[in-house]
């Protein structure tokens, strides 16, 4: 058998082989324990091996070797004083002698039960004590909740949240588009929103009851843009501009109308009649000899 | 008091394009009277209040900005007034600016003017002249033959079938005269 590497922790005293494994099961119990014995024997004297090649410490009783620190992460065993306690839902309440519940309605140890606070020493006169002890009360819970919301933060630092708790801040999107941004509405958007859908009845939402605390709607009605009424010096450009293109838009719209029809035909005639004159004018001037001669034989019919 | 949009001022212009024609374009483009002397003067603006058209010129305007609105009455001269519907009609009191730029043009008689002024109809017998080129459906201010115009309204016949109508024949139908303002008082 060749020598094996063995996996030795000093700090634990500890001799691991990691590639062991049985060749064929052995038979019996007793084959099995002889087999380990084997095996252990020999990372025993692994162990001692690496012990003796510590360097060591002269003392009175003999050569002192320093364990290394352990390699091995064992689990540490549980904190002692922390273990859980059921309290039970009905209680027994010294003030009033009478089984209560813990919590809640005509709970036990209820401030409303004690009949007479002594007054100490250090009380000054004209002090409510009840009204003390309420805000105290207040101040031991606002306590706790800081202490607890400075615990979460010292976790999410020491990277042990609890998975169920995640920060706002760490939730957010880190690509994409600002549509996948988380945006918290304001009150008004809200308002809006609401209003909007109250009007989706088929009254237009105008014979609903509101609630109380619910205001009406403030833009109702259709959103018109009007060019304003008066503006620097004179008629603005925008208006200037509206007109002109309204005009040029009824001009264009009547230009075959601006035509007098009955007027261009007797133009158009006039000019028709003259241009026939003129022709006339010049046939009878100039004699043509080329032109057939009309016969002035009349074509008999032979019966 | 605001402006126009663009809806309202294709319809006002559409209404005075029937009478003036393309002299539209001298009564938006008119140069004003009145303003700061010596500035380039400042032109004319349509103004919407309470459904009632105005037309005024720029400095009246702002000097009428300064009035509310529930006691502002009128401004300039009104033209024209938005019905319940949606639709623009003309008043009488735009009489004078139409006179001004009119196209087409008809003359009565000194004998019916009264009836004219009373509401009626213009007839055949009532009329003196009228201009060359009225087509059915045209708008006509309607003058005496002083040269005063009396009113407005729409030609029922063309200039050709008015000379071949007989003499009971409407030739305008009245849309508003002057004799409105003692007739209507309360509306105008």
């Amino acid at each position: 058998m060749e020598l094996e590497k063995y996996q030795i922790d000093l700090g634990n005293l500890m001799g691991f082989d990691a590639t062991h494994h049985f060749d064929s099961i052995p038979s019996s119990r007793e084959e099995l324990a002889k087999l380990c014995l084997e095996k252990g024997t020999e990372l025993v004297q692994a162990i001692a091996n690496a012990l003796f090649a510590l360097p060591a410490t002269e003392d009175r009783d003999g050569p002192i070797v320093h364990l290394p620190q352990p390699t091995t992460k064992l689990p540490r065993e549980k904190h002692v004083c922390i273990t859980k306690r059921k309290k039970g839902k009905r209680a027994f309440d010294e003030q009033t002698g009478t089984w209560k519940r813990t919590h809640g309605y005509d709970r036990i140890n209820d401030d409303k039960d004690i009949p007479i606070i002594e007054a100490k020493l250090s009380d000054e006169p004209g002090e409510d004590p009840l009204g003390k002890r309420k805000d105290e009360k207040k101040k031991r819970i606002e306590k706790q909740k800081k202490n607890q919301l400075q615990n979460l933060k010292q976790a999410a630092k020491a990277g042990a949240l609890p998975s169920h708790v995640q920060f706002a801040a760490t939730a957010l999107p880190i690509t994409g588009t600002r549509a996948d941004l988380p945006t918290k509405s304001s009150k008004e958007e809200l308002e809006n929103v609401a209003g909007m859908a109250a009007t989706a009845t088929a009254s237009g939402g105008k014979f609903d009851w509101k609630l109380p605390g619910e205001k009406p709607l403030k833009h109702t009605g259709k959103h018109r843009k009007f060019l304003p009424v008066v503006e620097g010096k004179g008629m603005s450009s925008q208006e200037q501009k509206q007109t002109a293109k309204i005009l040029e838009q009824l001009m264009a719209k009547s230009s075959n109308n601006i035509l007098d029809v009955n007027k261009a035909v007797t133009v158009f005639n006039v000019k028709k009649e003259r241009k026939r004159r003129m022709e006339k004018e010049i046939q009878r001037t100039t004699p043509s000899k080329l032109e057939p001669k009309k016969s002035l034989k009349k074509p008999s019919k032979k019966h | 008091m605001r402006t126009l949009d663009e809806k309202e001022t294709a319809a006002v212009f559409e209404k005075l394009f029937k009478f003036t024609g393309p002299n539209l374009k001298l009564i938006v483009e008119r140069p004003a009277v009145e303003g700061p002397a010596g500035d380039d003067p400042g032109r004319y603006c349509f103004r919407l209040h309470k459904n009632r058209v105005f037309y005024a010129s720029e400095s009246l305007v702002r000097r009428a900005v300064s009035v509310s609105r529930e006691r502002l009455v009128s401004l300039g001269t009104c033209i024209g007034k938005f019905t319940k519907t949606g639709s623009f009609r003309l008043t009488v009191q735009s009489l004078d600016l139409l006179a001004s730029h009119a196209r087409r043009k008809v003359w009565l008689k000194p004998t019916s003017e009264m009836s004219f002024l009373y509401g009626n109809p213009v007839l055949k017998s009532g009329l003196a002249r009228i201009t060359e080129g009225v087509n059915p459906g045209d708008g006509v201010v309607v003058f005496s033959m002083s040269d005063l115009p009396l009113g407005f309204g729409v030609a029922a016949r063309s200039t050709q079938d008015c000379r071949k109508a007989h003499a009971d024949a409407i030739i305008v139908n009245r849309q508003a005269d002057a004799g409105e303002y003692l007739r209507n008082e309360d509306d105008l």
